[in-house]
């Protein structure tokens, strides 16, 4: 096991971002699995600091959210990229090409990705 | 854009109300929900997979925060929220809420009510057009100046837009159904336009009309169109007999015009002051009150260089007339007498506003201390540290906001109450209200003290210990080194502020009874007086005057009640003061500007017997001293060692007449008396004469305003107030229309006179007064605090063989180091206020030791008494009890 890292600031944004702009609709709970999944090994992420990022997401139109039904038949609220969104996954995307490895890792697609039940 | 979708998204979501909180909580509920389960199935218990999820989590209620922050409205819905918690806080401790707000809104209102007065009267501007621009040109920027040298500086300066001057008239307005002896002022045609204030009907005097020949025209204030006048519309054009001439009124001023403004400052009427060719040429008589509006881009200092080089050529030219000549901005003659006073009053209630605020800070602090498991709770729950500091801070707010509304009243009442209690000295008090400037005032007062008194408390509330407090059972332990630091701290300066209170309250109330003590040379009590004035009727003439006066003496004389009567020109005190100089026979002729001077008073016979003015040596003025019978003279005791240091002045001859040219009339000093008040209460009496009315040309014959009047006094047996409508009505028995005036007692005279020594010593007595009580009160309430939260210390300390007596030295001791260190520190302040009052003190030393001496023991005794209840209360302590309790 490697050293855990705190999440750089902003780095957040950009992991939710990619995790919807590649699995379309989400609810809280499967991005943050998503996340953890890839990131588990470098990155340490509190998974309720998800929410507060995903509100400042809505409030600034990068994403969308709909209340749904999960496959368990729960209530969940469902986010998905807007087209701003995707626009801003590009252009951090760019500026972030050059950042440290473990997040160049991430932002690598993975292999045996598991989509989680929900 | 950007920011302004998101405003739009903003507001939608604001619109949605609390469904944005429900949708959040959800959400995080079913993960925590799917968190725990999927532990489950790796086989944990249901407890430690909900633990382990939350664990994972973070702080849920942190988290909901910071997503409601993104939004934006949080802030706005937090302060809401902290107000409702607030109110409710202090609405549960009633006691602590009523005595906090009554503290704050004690400081709040004296300190808004001295204000509005400041307000009015230093900070306001006059009420002219540019005031800035306004000065005045007066011998030692105070005294009249005479006609020819005001045409000249007008003639030959260049520094001033204009220049116009004034000069006060009492003239007698007669031909209504009540005769009136009014306040006015004759002024150049120049000077109204110069103020910049249109009439509010009419017009002001045009050009030419203060020449000799001009038609007499007469514009009125607003108060005197209303009472003579029934705010008549068509009064323009009538006509009004004053002094027995008929004058045409051409204008009324608004209602809060007022000219001139330091002094007439009553002055109900204006009109063109016509120079003869004989005034033009004057340089002696000073009457002149000269103001100019100095040239657009003009500064003081260029023009006061001018104004020094045109005087300093005309005193080449004429020796001894223009001294001093002093160019001062209206303002400062206005407000420059009381503004010391003023600004020290502002600066009293300045401390008793902080004395309140400690006293409401270690209120806070105590409560906060009680309140640490609250606090401790609340930031276990995920409440930051701001959150909880920010908390507190509405609170205080809150309890300013509570403090400021009862202020205002207390403000709107002590505003009225100073009004009234206000001298007349004060200028412009008519015009004390509550203005924006006020409002702003309390607010920024408001938001000081939360400032003070509140951030310290919630910045400690916020420093607590959050397991230590949790843990322990209640106020168990001793509290930290630096929170007692902060009470003493806060003790201490509450001691220092109320001794420099007390020191100046003490001074002012010594320098006043030094006043009150002072001999005044006359007696004052059961003497009534009041002015008769004969200008325009037919006892002014020159034949009736002499006849009319004694004959009016006679009749008051034979009144029931009285026991002497006297007549004087001007009352000490009450009146004008005229100076004059003379010559000595016998010396030489002195040279320009040195001759001898005098204050000089035209007294009828049985004046001194009235007043009870003692005759030291000699005889007093007597019905004999006439027209047929030598010229005489009494003098002051101050003018007998003046003039005569080393020889009896009796029977010496000294002449007033101001034409040399002319063998002078003698006068021979008949007798010697008591040097008497003048003017100025607290001022040296200069050398005083006393001409008799009934030998004196002047007074007799002159047609001038200022000799058309005499002023009564009459000794009763009873209260002499009393006695005023049987006086008038003898006097109208003679002529109806004659105007009876200033009717006083010298009683009152001599208050007026001290009005304004009372005023301040009053008002800084009160503030002394209640910051003593607030520190006492402060150190009171820290100390029975302190014992409270140390129960258990002394109670181990008393198990551990601590007698009574030591415990009792021990919360003395701690409690008189704090009120001591602050009242050594109050010593030095002290020091320095003295050193800034000593022109308001009168026969008291700025370091009077009876003061420092009284003040220093007025302090310790109300500490003592302070700290005993709460020391007393910790000797009682039973150790057993204390520690089984907590």
């Amino acid at each position: 096991m490697t050293e855990r890292d705190e999440i750089p600031p902003g780095t957040l944004y950009m992991l939710i971002l990619t995790t919807l702009d590649r699995d379309g609709e989400l609810h809280g709970f499967e991005i943050a699995n998503a996340i953890r999944h890839i990131s588990e090994d470098v990155l340490r992420v509190e998974e309720g600091s998800l929410y507060p990022a995903l509100q400042r997401m809505l409030l600034k139109g990068w994403v969308k959210a709909d209340w749904g039904v999960t496959s368990g038949n729960r209530r969940a609220r469902y986010y998905r990229l807007t087209a701003l969104g995707r626009k801003q996954l590009t252009a951090e995307r760019t500026q972030y090409e050059r950042v440290t490895a473990a997040i160049a890792r991430i932002l690598q697609p993975a292999e045996g990705d598991k989509r989680c039940n929900g | 854009m950007q920011w302004l979708s998101e405003l739009g998204r903003k507001i939608g979501n604001l619109l949605r109300g609390e469904r944005f909180d429900r949708d959040l909580q959800d959400e995080m509920r079913l993960h925590l929900e799917l968190r725990k389960e999927e532990r489950m199935a790796h086989g944990l218990s249901p407890e430690n997979a909900r633990a382990a999820a939350q664990r994972t989590f973070g702080n849920a209620t942190a988290l909901r925060e910071l997503s409601g922050d993104a939004w934006g409205w949080r802030g706005l819905e937090r302060f809401a929220q902290d107000l409702k918690y607030g109110a409710r806080a202090l609405f549960r401790t009633p006691g602590f809420t009523a005595l906090a707000v009554i503290t704050l809104a004690l400081g709040v209102g004296a300190n808004t009510a001295v204000f509005s007065v400041v307000n009015a009267v230093l900070l306001r501007p006059l009420g002219y057009r540019e005031p800035d621009r306004l000065v005045t040109l007066l011998h030692s920027g105070t005294d009249p100046v005479s006609t020819a040298n005001y045409i000249d500086w007008r003639e030959q300066s260049r520094s001033f837009e204009a220049m116009g001057a004034a000069d006060f008239w009492s003239p007698n307005l007669t031909g209504a159904d009540t005769p009136e002896h009014l306040r006015a002022l004759k002024v150049t045609q120049s000077l109204l336009p110069m103020l910049g204030i249109s009439p509010l009907l009419g017009r002001l005097f045009a050009p030419g009309e203060d020449e000799p020949g001009a038609q007499r025209e007469v514009i009125l204030s607003y108060r005197l169109w209303q009472r003579r006048f029934d705010r008549d519309p068509s009064v323009l054009g009538k006509q009004m007999i004053l002094d027995g001439e008929a004058y045409r009124v051409v204008g009324v001023m608004p209602a809060e015009f007022q000219f001139a403004p330091f002094w007439a400052t009553r002055a109900e009427l204006w009109v063109p002051n016509a120079f003869s060719a004989a005034d033009r040429s004057h340089r002696g008589g000073n009457h002149l009150r000269v103001f100019a509006r100095l040239k657009q881009g003009v500064m003081l200092t260029p023009a006061r260089a001018e104004v020094a080089r045109i005087t300093a050529r005309l005193e080449k030219q004429y020796p001894a007339t223009n001294r001093e000549v002093l160019v001062t901005p209206l303002m400062e003659n206005v407000a420059g007498k009381v503004e010391t006073p003023l600004l020290m009053v502002l600066g009293a209630v300045g401390f008793v506003l902080l004395i309140a605020c400690a006293n409401v800070a270690h209120m806070l602090l105590a409560r906060t201390s009680d309140r640490e498991k609250e606090i401790a709770v609340r930031t276990a729950l995920g409440a930051g540290r701001t959150r909880v500091v920010s908390q507190f801070l509405t609170e205080n707010l809150l309890l300013a906001g509570l403090g400021a509304a009862v202020g205002m009243l207390f403000a709107i009442g002590g505003t009225k109450a100073l009004v009234a209690l206000s001298p007349a000295y004060l200028p412009r008090v008519e015009t004390v209200g509550t203005d924006a400037r006020v409002v702003m005032f309390l607010l920024i007062v408001t938001v000081f003290t939360t400032v003070v008194f509140g951030v310290a408390p919630a910045m400690h509330a916020a420093a607590g210990n959050l397991s230590g407090a949790l843990k322990e059972s209640g106020r168990s332990g001793s509290d930290g080194i630096r929170r007692n630091r902060l009470r003493g701290f806060l003790v201490a300066s509450e001691f220092a502020m109320a001794f420099v209170l007390l020191i100046g309250a003490g001074l002012m109330i010594r320098s006043f009874a030094a006043l009150q003590a002072s001999d005044p040379g006359f007696n004052p009590h059961n003497v009534l007086s009041m002015v008769v004035s004969v200008a325009g009727s037919k006892e002014a003439e020159p034949g009736r005057r002499a006849i009319f006066y004694r004959q009016l003496l006679g009749q008051v004389a034979a009144l029931p009640g009285v026991q002497s009567v006297g007549g004087i020109n001007h009352l000490p005190l009450a009146g004008d003061m005229w100076g004059w100089n003379f010559r000595i026979e016998g010396r030489p002729k002195p040279q320009p500007g040195d001759s001898p001077m005098a204050v000089y008073r035209i007294a009828m016979p049985g004046y001194f017997e009235t007043m009870r003015l003692p005759v030291q040596r000699g005889r007093a003025i007597g019905e004999k001293d006439d027209a047929r019978a030598p010229g005489v003279v009494v003098i002051s005791e101050r003018a007998a060692n003046a003039y005569w240091p080393d020889r009896d002045p009796i029977g010496q001859r000294i002449a007033f007449d101001a034409d040399t040219r002319m063998p002078p009339t003698w006068l021979t000093v008949i007798g010697v008396v008591k040097n008497a008040k003048q003017y100025e209460w607290a001022a040296r009496p200069f050398p005083e004469v006393y001409l008799a009315a009934l030998q004196n040309r002047d007074f007799l014959e002159d047609r001038a305003a200022h000799f058309q009047y005499l002023t009564l006094v009459v000794r009763t047996s009873g209260a002499p107030a009393d006695l005023a409508p049987a006086v008038k009505k003898t006097v109208w028995t003679f002529d109806r229309n004659l105007p009876v005036s200033e009717v006083l007692t010298m009683d009152r005279a001599v208050a007026d006179a001290t009005a304004q020594a009372r005023f301040e010593t009053l008002l800084l007595s009160m503030f002394a007064g209640v910051a003593l009580v607030l520190a006492t009160v402060g150190i009171y309430g820290v100390m029975n605090y302190a014992v409270v939260r140390r129960t258990r210390e002394i109670g181990i300390r008393m198990s551990l063989g601590a007698n009574r007596a030591e415990v009792l030295r021990m919360v003395m001791r701690q409690g008189m180091a704090q009120a001591l260190t602050g009242s050594a520190a109050g010593l030095a302040g002290a020091f320095l206020m003295a050193r800034l009052m000593t022109n308001m003190l009168y026969g008291v030393r700025p370091t009077d030791p009876v003061t420092f001496g009284a003040v220093a023991i007025v302090l310790s005794l109300a500490a003592l008494a302070a700290i005993c209840v709460p020391a007393r209360k910790a000797t009682r302590i039973a150790p057993a009890v204390a520690l089984r309790n907590e």
